[in-house]
């Protein structure tokens, strides 16, 4: 399982996307590169979900989406004690979740 | 394209079903079967809507073992899994085959097992319908997902908790009207949102939605029986005419909307709708939203045209959207109150609405309906389908 997470940068007219199409939503070009996803953005919205399915033993998550810098958006875990809306933050790559005992890697936000 | 009446409908308690998946479908089934009273006019095809039975119940190809039930041989049958819309699509699926000229009689049932597991497998069966790397990874389920629409949309336009409170008020009570209804307890705002043991009655699922923002799980079947022209007429049944169907779709991933407080596929199934019936929203005398969170019953009433956007608070906090309003919306309870279980949810909004337009919805009739609109929303509004229904006059 790979560390890092990728947008996908249209190669035909250099959309990045996240995640992935197999036909670019802008130009309906269908080749791209992978590009990681790291940087910093806002916080456009976080909630403390009780409602958790199966693989968690924690009593709460903290979600949020991120509007990173330069526009594209992502949903992830929200590392903040004192969560708000439009708080700065930075992309980590992290354990989101461990079914069976297996790691799965993606993005976590951190106060920047 | 040929026209399509509702001529009978019919539904279960929702709440926890005794019943086995497949006697639950047949029980809804058989009472709108009575509902449309065939006589000896065969029902050509069955449609099944159901999201989960494959995986929570283990039994798949159930619309071949509903016509087993119901002895409905040699009828076509399918199943429709759409998600929480998988309802509406397969009354949609039904009416495509009458109006092409296809079939004369279709019944189209929508049932859902939920309570058949635990919580937090019947959780994770609803999020598993999330982008799978976007959003399912992290831990989102549908309440989550609710959550961060809610914050932004609430941030937004000046909406509050008591005017989220003020929609499952006025849902719970109208589910003390329906028989039909999984809950039948009448919520204050004191008790679940101002007194000191609201933080102990109300505690959060997804800030800022709290239970009683949230619908229950529940079992629960409901079926329509759907006839062209010339059977509605040989029958003499009142004349609902399925009158306007519209479907949209959006991104997976909520986050890639442009405007993720923009219920779009809302907006675009609702114009078409409306369109095809050749009716605006101002026409509307009664609506079924999907209220599977408070916030969506006020976001879905905007979306649909009812209202401005960032105006549906203010009107539920006028009242306009009770029994008694200019807009009874849920007048069955809705998903909040009624109960949604998922494949029967978008089949149950119409099972309602026909009702009303008949005449037939007891206690919580509104008076002198002729016109109605259902939102059936699926995924986290990635896929919508909306109807409108309306009563001929003879
Ligand atoms: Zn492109």
């Amino acid at each position: 399982m790979s560390e890092k997470v990728h947008a996908f940068r249209c190669m035909t007219c250099g959309l990045v996307s996240y995640p992935k199409h197999a036909v670019c939503p802008k130009c309906r070009g269908e080749t791209f590169e992978p590009t990681e996803i790291a940087g910093e953005g806002a916080v456009l919205t976080y909630t403390d979900v009780y409602a958790l399915a199966v693989d968690y033993e924690t009593r709460y998550l903290r979600l949020a989406i991120v509007e990173l810098d330069g526009g594209m958006r992502v949903t992830g875990q929200l590392l903040d004690e004192h969560p708000k809306i439009g708080t700065r933050v930075r992309t980590v790559v992290g354990v989101v979740r461990e079914p069976a005992g297996k790691p799965i890697y993606g993005l976590q936000f951190v106060p920047a | 394209m040929r026209p399509v009446y509702v001529i009978g409908a019919g539904m279960t308690r929702f709440g926890r079903s005794e019943w086995p998946l497949v006697d639950l479908a047949a029980a809804a089934s058989l009472a709108a079967l009575h509902h449309a009273d065939l006589g000896k006019i065969p029902v050509n095809a069955v449609v099944v809507a159901n999201m989960g039975a494959g995986r929570i119940n283990r039994q798949t190809a159930i619309a071949s073992a509903l016509v087993d039930r119901l002895s409905l041989w040699p009828a076509a049958a399918e199943a429709v899994e759409n998600g929480p819309a998988s309802g509406a699509s397969a009354v949609k699926v039904g009416y495509q085959a009458i109006a092409s000229g296809m079939a004369d009689v279709v019944l189209v049932t929508g049932v859902e097992m939920m309570r058949a597991v635990d919580g937090l497998e019947a959780t994770d069966f609803v999020a598993s319908l999330s982008h799978p790397e976007a959003e399912y990874i992290y831990g989102v389920t549908l309440p989550s997902l609710a959550g961060l629409f809610a914050r932004l949309f609430m941030e937004r336009y000046g909406v509050e908790r008591r005017h989220l409170a003020l929609v499952a008020i006025k849902n719970h009570d109208n589910a003390m009207k329906n028989p039909y209804a999984h809950i039948h307890q009448p919520v204050t705002m004191e008790g679940i949102l101002t007194s000191p043991e609201a933080v102990v009655n109300n505690p959060p699922v997804a800030e800022p939605l709290h239970m009683f923002d949230c619908c229950p799980v529940s079992d629960g079947a409901a079926a329509l029986v759907l006839a062209s022209q010339d059977i509605a007429a040989k029958l003499g049944a009142p004349r609902v005419l399925v009158a306007g169907i519209g479907q949209a779709t959006d991104t997976h991933a909520v986050h890639e909307r442009q405007d993720p407080t923009d219920l779009k596929a809302v907006r675009l199934a609702s114009a078409a709708a409306f369109d095809r019936a050749g009716l605006k929203p101002s026409d509307i005398d009664v609506a079924e939203l999907h209220d599977a969170f408070t916030i969506l019953e006020i976001a879905e009433s905007e979306a649909a045209g009812f209202f401005k956007v960032g105006q549906a608070h203010k009107a539920v906090e006028r009242g306009e959207t009770k029994l008694t309003g200019k807009l009874p919306i849920n007048p069955s309870g809705g998903l909040k109150a009624k109960g949604h279980p998922v494949g029967a949810t978008g089949v149950a909004q119409l099972v309602e609405l026909a009702w009303q337009l008949r005449g037939e919805a007891g206690e919580r009739q509104i008076a002198k309906a002729k016109t109605a609109y259902a939102c059936n929303f699926g995924g986290f509004g990635n896929n919508v389908v909306a109807t409108v229904l309306r009563k001929e006059e003879r």
